[in-house]
C-alpha cells in the first residue's frame, strides 16, 4: 500500500455534527461561521505563495471516515517522564490531551492557588466564559483560512491557560498532546492569556500519530492563540515530534501588547508532512518578540514552515533565528515574513535563516520576506544554504576526531544556540532527538 | 571635499535646467498606418503583411495571440495596477511615414529634433558603435560603423534581422522565452515590432557598446519591441538600451521581450536605463541562456513608469557559466517598481551574484522579487544575493520577496537584505559641513547608487544622477 | 528501493492519458502513449508545476503551466522554458499490471 491513487477528496462539513451543537450560543455561532467559511472557501490554488511547496489537498480529509483510535505505547513513557518531572518540581503542571478528546490535568489545583487557570477548553467555556468568549477565535478564525476554519468548526476539546495580572508562574507548564494511531484525525486547540505584568513558560508538545503508512495516515489540524497583555513575559516552546505517518497542519498566532515580551521556540523533528505557521503581532508600543526555530529533517520528511512578525505599533522590536538541518531525502520550505505597518514607527526587525544540508538528495527552499511601509525602520534579513563547512570537518579530523563524531559536533554546535532557549529538562530530551538523527550519517 | 560636493551639485543643477524641454515634449503625431485600437487576429495579420514577413512568423504571431487569450493575468504582484490595463484600448501597431534610413542626413527633421533633445547625435559622436533608434513601433534610423560590418557583426533592427538573417532568427527566436511563458510574452510575440537583432561571430570582441534608444510617443500606444542577441563562441559584446518618454495623460503599455544567448566562453553585458513617464506599464520579459564558461550580466536601472514588472533571468546551462544582475530601482510618487532577478543554476561549477538597490520615496513602492534555483546537477555552485532598500518619506514602502530553491547539497547560497532610511548621523555630518539638507540627502542617495552608476558609461551615469536629482527635488524626508 | 513496484493496471490508463500516483513518497505520473507506458516525476523542473494536469502529445508530455515539453522516454527537454530534463522511472508491464522502478 505504498502506492496511492490521488483522488480528490471533496469534503464539506455537514450541517449537524456533535461539535457544532455544543456550548453556549456565541460558541455555536463561531463554529457555524467556521463551518460555513470552510465549506465555501476554495482549496487554495497550488503554486500561489504559501502553497507553493505543499499540496493543500493533503489537508483535506473526510473527518467522518475517522473513528477514535488507540494511542501509541510510547505515549505512556513520555507521560511518565513528565509526571516525574512534575513530582521532582521541574515543571509546575502537566496537562495531557488525547486527540483533543480527553484532557487530564496534573498540578492544576496547585496553580489555582495563585489564581492561575489550567483547564480544558470545554470546562473554561463554562467557568471562565467571559475570558474565553473575549479571546477565543480572535487570532485564528473563519477568516484566517480554509484549514483554520476547519479547526474552528470541528475542534472537540482543547486546553486553556490563564495567568492573572501580576502573577509569575515560575516553572514551566507542560502540555502533552497525543494524536491517535492510523487513520485518526484530531483538531487540537489552545488558548493562552497572560495577564498584565504576568509571566509564563509554556511547553506545548505534540506527539503520537500513525506509525506505519501501510496502516494509514493520521491527521492533526491545530490552532494556538496566545495573548500577552501589557508588560507580560511569555515563553512558548512548541515541540513537534509526531510519528512518521502523521500529517500536521498547525496555525499559531500570538498578540502582545505594550511593553510585553514573547519568546517563541518552534522545534520540529517529527511527522511525515507538516505545515506549521507561527505568527506574532507586536500590538503595543515597546513590545518585543524573539523566535528561535529549529527543524531537523530525515527520511522522506517534508516540512513547510512559516513565520510572521507583524509590527503594528511604535518602537517594537523583533528577531527571528530559524535553523534547518536536513538529511536523507528530507525537504524543508521556509517562508518568513516581517511586516512593518505604516503607522508603526521606529521599529527594529531582524531575521536569519540558516540551512545545513547533510547529504545529497535533500532539498531546501527559503523565502525570507520583508514588507516595510514606513521609513523609520532598521530591518535586515539573511539566509544561507549549504553543506557542512569542509574545513571545519577537516580541522576536527586532523585533531584525531573521527569523521562521524566531527559531523555530530558541528551539527550540535549549529543547533546549540537554539536549544539554549529551552528549559533544562526538555533540552536533554531534545538532545536525544538530535543524537538519534545523527546516528546514521 | 566640500568643494567637490559643491561642484557636483552645481553641475547637477545646470544639467537639470533643460529637463522640461528635454523630456516633457512631444512631437505632433503624424502616422501613416495608425491602425485601430484593440487586438484580434486581423490586426496580427495586418502587422505581419505590412512587414512582408515569412509565413512561419505570421503563424507564430497567430499562435501567440491564442496563447495570450488563454493565459491569465499574473495573480501576484500589484493587482490593482495590473487591473488598470485595458488591452482593448491600445494601439498595437504604428509606423511613421518615413522609411528606415541608413544615412543621418535622410532622417526627417522633427525626429532629429527629438533625438537632439535626447542627446543621441552627441552621444554618437563620442563613442557609439551604432545607433538603432526606435521611434514609435519601427526603427527609423540605423547606422552602423564600417568596422562592425567588417568584423561580421550583425547589428540590425529586428525587422531587418528577420529579412536579412532569417536563418539565424528562425533558429533562435522564441527559444529562450516561448509564447507560453507568460501572458505578456505571448502578447509581444503576437504583435512585436522593432527591437534589436545582434549576432557576434566566434571570437569577435565588440569593443564599443552597441546602443539603441527607444521612446514612446502616442497616446495609448503599445510598444512591443523584440530583441535577440547571440554571442557566438568566445565573443564579447556590450549592448545598451536607454529609454525616456514624454509625459502623456493616458496609460500606455510597454511589453518587450529580450532573449540573450551566450555560447561557450562568450560574454554579454546588457545595460538598461529606463525612465518611463508615470503613466506607463512596463512589463518586460528578459532572459539569457549561458553556455559553458560564458558570462551574462544584466545591468538594469528602472526609473519612472506607473508599474514596472521586470525580473531579468539568467539560465546557467553550461559548466562554469557565470551570471550577474545589478539593478537599481527608484519609485517616486504613485510608482511601483516591482523588479528583481532570476538565477537558474543548471550545470556544475556555476556562479552568480545579484545586487539590488532600491529607493522608495513619498508613497512610492519598490519591491524586490527574486528567484534563485539550483538544480540537482549544479554541484559546486555559488550564489550571493544582496538587496539594499532605502526609504525616504513616511509613506514609502519597500518589499523583499526572494525565493531560493536549492536541490543540490554541494552549494553555497547566501542572501542578505537591508532596509533603512537615510541615516541621521550622515545627514547631520554633511549639513554641519555646510550642505543644505536637500543636497546632503542627494549626496547620500548618489552614494547609495554608486555600485550601480560606476558600472555605467560616463554619460549614462551623468544622466542617471540628473534624473535622481530631479526625483529628489523638494524632498524633505 | 531498487525493486519494481506494482502501481496500476493497464486498463486504468487509456492512450494519451496521465495517471498521477504517490509511490514510496514520490509523486509520479504514468503516461500512456501509442508506444506504451512511461513514468516521470509529477513535478516540472521548470517551476515545480504538477505535470498531472498537462497532456500527452505523441511521445512527449507537456507541462500545463508554461508549456515546456519533455521526451517521455528520456526525460529530455524538447521545448522551453525548462532547461533541465524531467526525472524518469523505469516501467515494465506484465500481463495486465504496470510496474515502476524507483531509484
Ligand atoms: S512549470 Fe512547467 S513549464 Fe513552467
Amino acid at each position: 500500500m505504498t502506492t496511492m491513487n490521488k483522488t480528490d477528496v471533496e469534503y464539506t462539513i455537514p450541517e449537524v455534527t456533535p461539535e457544532l451543537e455544543r456550548g453556549p450560543v456565541w460558541l455555536r455561532d463561531q463554529r457555524r461561521a467556521s463551518r460555513e467559511a470552510f465549506n465555501v472557501a476554495e482549496v487554495p490554488p497550488r503554486g500561489l505563495h504559501l502553497w507553493r511547496y505543499t499540496d493543500p489537498k493533503t489537508f483535506l480529509y473526510d473527518r467522518d471516515a475517522v473513528a477514535d483510535t488507540a494511542y501509541s505505547e510510547n505515549y505512556d513513557i513520555v507521560e511518565k517522564i513528565e509526571l516525574d518531572n512534575l513530582k521532582n518540581g521541574n515543571i509546575a503542571a502537566l496537562a495531557t490531551d488525547l486527540g483533543g478528546r480527553d484532557i487530564k490535568l496534573n498540578g492544576a489545583d496547585e496553580l489555582a492557588k495563585q489564581g492561575v487557570v489550567l483547564s480544558s477548553l470545554s470546562s473554561a467555556v463554562e467557568h471562565h466564559h467571559e475570558l474565553v468568549e473575549n479571546y477565543l477565535y480572535r487570532l485564528v478564525n473563519a477568516r484566517t483560512g480554509k484549514f483554520e476554519a476547519m479547526n474552528g468548526a470541528l475542534w472537540n476539546d482543547g486546553i486553556f491557560v490563564y495567568v492573572p495580572d501580576g502573577v509569575t508562574v515560575d516553572k514551566p507548564i507542560h502540555l502533552l498532546r497525543e494524536s491517535g494511531l492510523a487513520r485518526s484525525s484530531q483538531f487540537p486547540r489552545l488558548l493562552v492569556v497572560v495577564g498584565k505584568n504576568a509571566e509564563l513558560t509554556l511547553i506545548d508538545e505534540y506527539g503520537g500519530g500513525s506509525l506505519d503508512e501501510n496502516e494509514g495516515i493520521s491527521h492533526a489540524n491545530g490552532a494556538v492563540e496566545i495573548f500577552g497583555l501589557e508588560d507580560s513575559r511569555t515563553r512558548y516552546v512548541m515541540l513537534q515530534r509526531q510519528a512518521s505517518a502523521m500529517k500536521l497542519y498547525l496555525t499559531h498566532r500570538a498578540q502582545i501588547e505594550r511593553g510585553a515580551s514573547m519568546l517563541t521556540v518552534p522545534l520540529a523533528f517529527g511527522a511525515l508532512l507538516s505545515k506549521e505557521n507561527f505568527g506574532v503581532t507586536l500590538n503595543g508600543e515597546g513590545a518585543d518578540s524573539n523566535m528561535y526555530g529549529l527543524l531537523f529533517g530525515s527520511g522522506y520528511q517534508h516540512f513547510d514552515n512559516h513565520t510572521l512578525h507583524h509590527h503594528a505599533a511604535d518602537n517594537t522590536s523583533s528577531n527571528i533565528d530559524f535553523k534547518v538541518v536536513l538529511k536523507d531525502r528530507s525537504h524543508s520550505a521556509y517562508t518568513g515574513l516581517i511586516r512593518i505597518d505604516n503607522d508603526a514607527r521606529t521599529c527594529q526587525a531582524y531575521q536569519e535563516n540558516r540551512n545545513l544540508l547533510l547529504n545529497e538528495g535533500v532539498r531546501a527552499d527559503t523565502i525570507p520576506e520583508l514588507e516595510i511601509l514606513n521609513e523609520d525602520v532598521q530591518c535586515s534579513h539573511g539566509a544561507t544554504i549549504g553543506p557542512m563547512d569542509p574545513e571545519s570537518v577537516f580541522y576536527l579530523e586532523a585533531r584525531g576526531i573521527e569523521r562521524d563524531e566531527a559531523i555530530r559536533m558541528i551539527v550540535s554546535g549549529f543547533v546549540d544556540h537554539t536549544l539554549k532557549t529551552v528549559p533544562d529538562d526538555l533540552r536533554q530530551r531534545i538532545g536525544t532527538f538530535v543524537a538519534q538523527r545523527l546516528e546514521r550519517i | 571635499m566640500s568643494d567637490a560636493i559643491k561642484q557636483q551639485n552645481e553641475s547637477l543643477s545646470t544639467l537639470n535646467a533643460d529637463y522640461a524641454a528635454k523630456y516633457g515634449f512631444h512631437d505632433p503625431v503624424d502616422y501613416f498606418h495608425k491602425g485601430a485600437r484593440g487586438l484580434n487576429h486581423e490586426v496580427v495579420e495586418m502587422i505581419s503583411r505590412m512587414k512582408k514577413e515569412p509565413r512561419w512568423m505570421a503563424e507564430r504571431r497567430h499562435e501567440a495571440l491564442d496563447i495570450f487569450y488563454s493565459k491569465p493575468m499574473p495573480k501576484w504582484g500589484n493587482q490593482q495596477a495590473l487591473g488598470e490595463i485595458d488591452f482593448e484600448n491600445i494601439y498595437y501597431f504604428m509606423k511613421p511615414i518615413e522609411r528606415q534610413q541608413d544615412n543621418w542626413d535622410d532622417v526627417p527633421e522633427y525626429i532629429k529634433k527629438t533625438f537632439d533633445r535626447l542627446g543621441i547625435p552627441e552621444a554618437e559622436q563620442k563613442f557609439l558603435g551604432g545607433v538603432s533608434a526606435q521611434y514609435e513601433s519601427e526603427v527609423v534610423y540605423h547606422s552602423m560603423k564600417e568596422d562592425l560590418k567588417k568584423q561580421g557583426i550583425v547589428f540590425l533592427d529586428m525587422d531587418s534581422g528577420l529579412r536579412e538573417r532569417e536563418d539565424i532568427v528562425k533558429k533562435f527566436f522564441g527559444t529562450i522565452i516561448p509564447s507560453t511563458d507568460n501572458k505578456f510574452a505571448a502578447l509581444n510575440t503576437a504583435v512585436w515590432s522593432g527591437g534589436s537583432f545582434i549576432y557576434v561571430p566566434p571570437g569577435v570582441n565588440v569593443t564599443v557598446p552597441l546602443q539603441a534608444y527607444f521612446r514612446i510617443n502616442a497616446e495609448n500606444m503599445g510598444q512591443f519591441e523584440r530583441t535577440l542577441i547571440i554571442a557566438d563562441k568566445g565573443s564579447r559584446v556590450h549592448y545598451i538600451e536607454g529609454c525616456t518618454a514624454p509625459v502623456y495623460s493616458t496609460d500606455s503599455l510597454h511589453s518587450a521581450v529580450v532573449e540573450l544567448i551566450a555560447l561557450d566562453d562568450a560574454y554579454i553585458r546588457y545595460t538598461t536605463i529606463q525612465n518611463w513617464s508615470r503613466n506607463i506599464f512596463n512589463l518586460v520579459t528578459k532572459r539569457a541562456t549561458v553556455h559553458k564558461n560564458a558570462t551574462v550580466e544584466w545591468v538594469d536601472g528602472n526609473l519612472g513608469s506607473r508599474l514596472t514588472m521586470k525580473y531579468p533571468c539568467i539560465q546557467l546551462v553550461g559548466e562554469g557559466a557565470r551570471g550577474e544582475v545589478l539593478s537599481v530601482a527608484f519609485a517616486g510618487v504613485d510608482q511601483h517598481q516591482d523588479a528583481g532577478a532570476k538565477m537558474i543554476h543548471a550545470a556544475p561549477n556555476t556562479s552568480s551574484r545579484i545586487t539590488s538597490k532600491s529607493i522608495s520615496k513619498d508613497n512610492g513602492r519598490a519591491s524586490y522579487r527574486g528567484l534563485v534555483k539550483i538544480h540537482k546537477n549544479a554541484v559546486n555552485s555559488k550564489v550571493s544575493v544582496e538587496c539594499d532598500a532605502l526609504l525616504i518619506g513616511d509613506d514609502a514602502r519597500s518589499d523583499t520577496y526572494p525565493t531560493m530553491e536549492i536541490d543540490s547539497e554541494k552549494v553555497r547560497v547566501e542572501h542578505e537584505a537591508r532596509v533603512s532610511k537615510v541615516a541621521e548621523e550622515q545627514l547631520f555630518y554633511l549639513t554641519s559641513r555646510g550642505l543644505t539638507e536637500d543636497d546632503a540627502r542627494l549626496l547620500i542617495v548618489n552614494g547609495f547608487m554608486e555600485p550601480f552608476t560606476k558600472e555605467l558609461p560616463l554619460e549614462y551615469a551623468v544622466e542617471l544622477n540628473r534624473l535622481i536629482e530631479l526625483e529628489m527635488e523638494g524632498s524633505i524626508g | 528501493m531498487a525493486d519494481f513496484v506494482k502501481v496500476a493496471t493497464v486498463d486504468e490508463i487509456a492512450v494519451g492519458e496521465i495517471l498521477p500516483l504517490t509511490v514510496h513518497h514520490r509523486d509520479i505520473v504514468i503516461c500512456r502513449t501509442a508506444d506504451g507506458f512511461f513514468a516521470v516525476a509529477d513535478e516540472c523542473p521548470h517551476d515545480s508545476s504538477p505535470i498531472a494536469l498537462g497532456h500527452v502529445d505523441g511521445h512527449e508530455v507537456v507541462c500545463p503551466r508554461h508549456g515546456a515539453r519533455f521526451d517521455l522516454a528520456t526525460g529530455d527537454v524538447t521545448a522551453p522554458p525548462a532547461v533541465v530534463g524531467i526525472e524518469t522511472y523505469e516501467v515494465k508491464v506484465e500481463s495486465n499490471d504496470i510496474f515502476v522502478k524507483l531509484n
